[in-house]
């Protein structure tokens, strides 16, 4: 795993705007699930810079500061055979280098 | 299951289809508590992060599952520190072998109950049964026990950590961070001010109430509604508000519950008792990454006039999760 330039710590993403969660592969560690890879919802707030965690779980030191966000999606658009109500919702937080414009 | 592809490993099971949620909580064993203390001392004090501690973990495959959860909590913690050269294999037999040494005590010879004669109301007999048993499961404490108390030896002769270190964390989880999510539902239920401030900004009104919340995650809190109903989950691991509410209970960090309740979060409800009514938004948290999350129930009808301390009565750490919802008082 590489990072070839330390991540900008301004947030890209501003609240309501709609996103997709890129759908990609990962090696070693990493806090986006792969149910979500790949599906389109919303940001629902800013959460602040925290430290890369793909890069703590290596023991990097000074590991990047970056943006988090709590993203949003209908449940019917994670699932194609989810059960619930339509209004149904799963939020969860995201960091931005996993974050796509829709 | 969708994006198999796309599984990082064992641990990412949302989705996946699993078992019916055992809601009981069994507890912790000594054992348990000591290997849960030790690896949080571990990684609050810096020496190894926790997601270091995660992907150790993650790495062990098929047998990810195949462990309990504090049983390969703390393999991990082993695996990692010998990654990072903290001990080498012969320096680590060696503590074990140490560590085993303390539990070396005198067999104590027993008389073959049967062949004892006794008087009870005058009338000699013989028992067929032992009078009493050494222990409740007859069994002492598991190989992994051996290997972390030589970890935690061999880090405290390196200065690395204190007995202190671990004894005050199994302390805390005890006695402390169980009831502090309770107090602070309890005063938000009695003072509405300060439930406008916890719903804005948790973490500074916990810390107006005096709790210094150990952590390095931000707290949000979310109020159950007539309108949403939330729960939370961690689908990666275990991420918990431990410092608020203690130790996850034994569900919460299931595979069942880690794969289902992202999909299906209106079962697993009904499976705890909980059922939400089709027009109210069912609102899932996957808690995964830097934010911890705690729970708002609604206060409970017939509560009027109550104090703190009586509505505190009324709260449970899982109204604090959504996975239940307390009951409104009837007069």
């Amino acid at each position: 795993m590489s990072y070839n330039s330390r991540a900008s710590s301004n947030p890209k993403y501003t609240v309501n705007q709609n996103i997709v969660i890129s759908r990609r592969g990962s090696e070693g560690h990493c806090r986006t699930p792969s149910y979500i890879r790949g599906k389109t919802g919303r940001v629902e707030r800013y959460c602040g810079n925290f430290r890369n965690p793909e890069q703590l779980a290596e023991n990097i030191k000074d590991a990047d500061i970056i943006p988090l966000y709590r993203c949003v999606f209908y449940q019917h658009d994670i699932w194609s055979n989810y059960l619930g109500s339509k209004n149904d919702t799963l939020e969860l937080e995201i960091y931005e280098h996993w974050i796509e414009p829709a | 299951m969708p994006h198999d592809s796309l599984k990082m490993g064992p641990h990412d099971v949302g989705g996946e289809t699993a078992q019916p949620i055992n809601t009981a909580d069994h507890g912790m064993t000594y054992w348990e508590k000591f290997s849960n203390g030790l690896r949080i001392a571990v990684s609050s004090k810096g020496i190894i992060t926790l997601d270091e501690l995660r992907l150790t973990a993650e790495s062990f495959g098929k047998k990810y599952f195949e462990m309990e959860y504090f049983k390969r909590n703390g393999l991990a913690l082993v695996e990692r520190c010998k990654q990072r050269s903290f001990f080498d294999e012969a320096e680590f037999q060696n503590e074990i072998q140490t560590q085993k040494k303390n539990f070396e005590v005198p067999i104590v010879k027993l008389p073959d109950v049967k062949k004892i004669n006794h008087l009870h109301d005058g009338v000699e007999h013989t028992h067929e049964q032992s009078d009493f048993q050494e222990d409740e499961f007859g069994e002492g404490p598991p190989e992994y026990y051996f290997e972390m108390l030589a970890t935690a030896a061999i880090l405290r002769k390196k200065n690395l950590i204190t007995e202190d270190d671990i004894q005050s964390r199994i302390e805390k989880f005890e006695t402390v961070f169980p009831f502090r999510g309770v107090s602070v539902i309890a005063k938000a239920w009695y003072d509405a001010e300060f439930q406008n401030y916890l719903l804005k900004d948790a973490k500074s009104a916990i810390k107006d109430m005096g709790i210094h919340l150990e952590s390095f995650a931000d707290i949000i809190c979310f109020s159950q509604s007539e309108t949403t109903h939330h729960v939370v989950v961690c689908t990666l691991c275990s991420c918990y508000p431990r410092t608020l509410l203690g130790m996850p209970p034994s569900w919460y960090k299931s595979r069942s519950y880690r794969s289902r309740v992202v999909h299906e979060p209106r079962k697993v409800l009904e499976e705890f008792g909980t059922t939400i009514p089709e027009t109210k938004e069912v609102k899932v948290h996957d808690s995964n990454a830097d934010m911890r999350y705690l729970i708002l129930p609604q206060r409970p009808k017939g509560t009027d006039g109550w104090s703190e301390k009586e509505l505190s009565e009324l709260i449970s750490r899982d109204h604090l999760v959504g996975v239940r919802i307390p009951k409104d008082v009837i007069q």
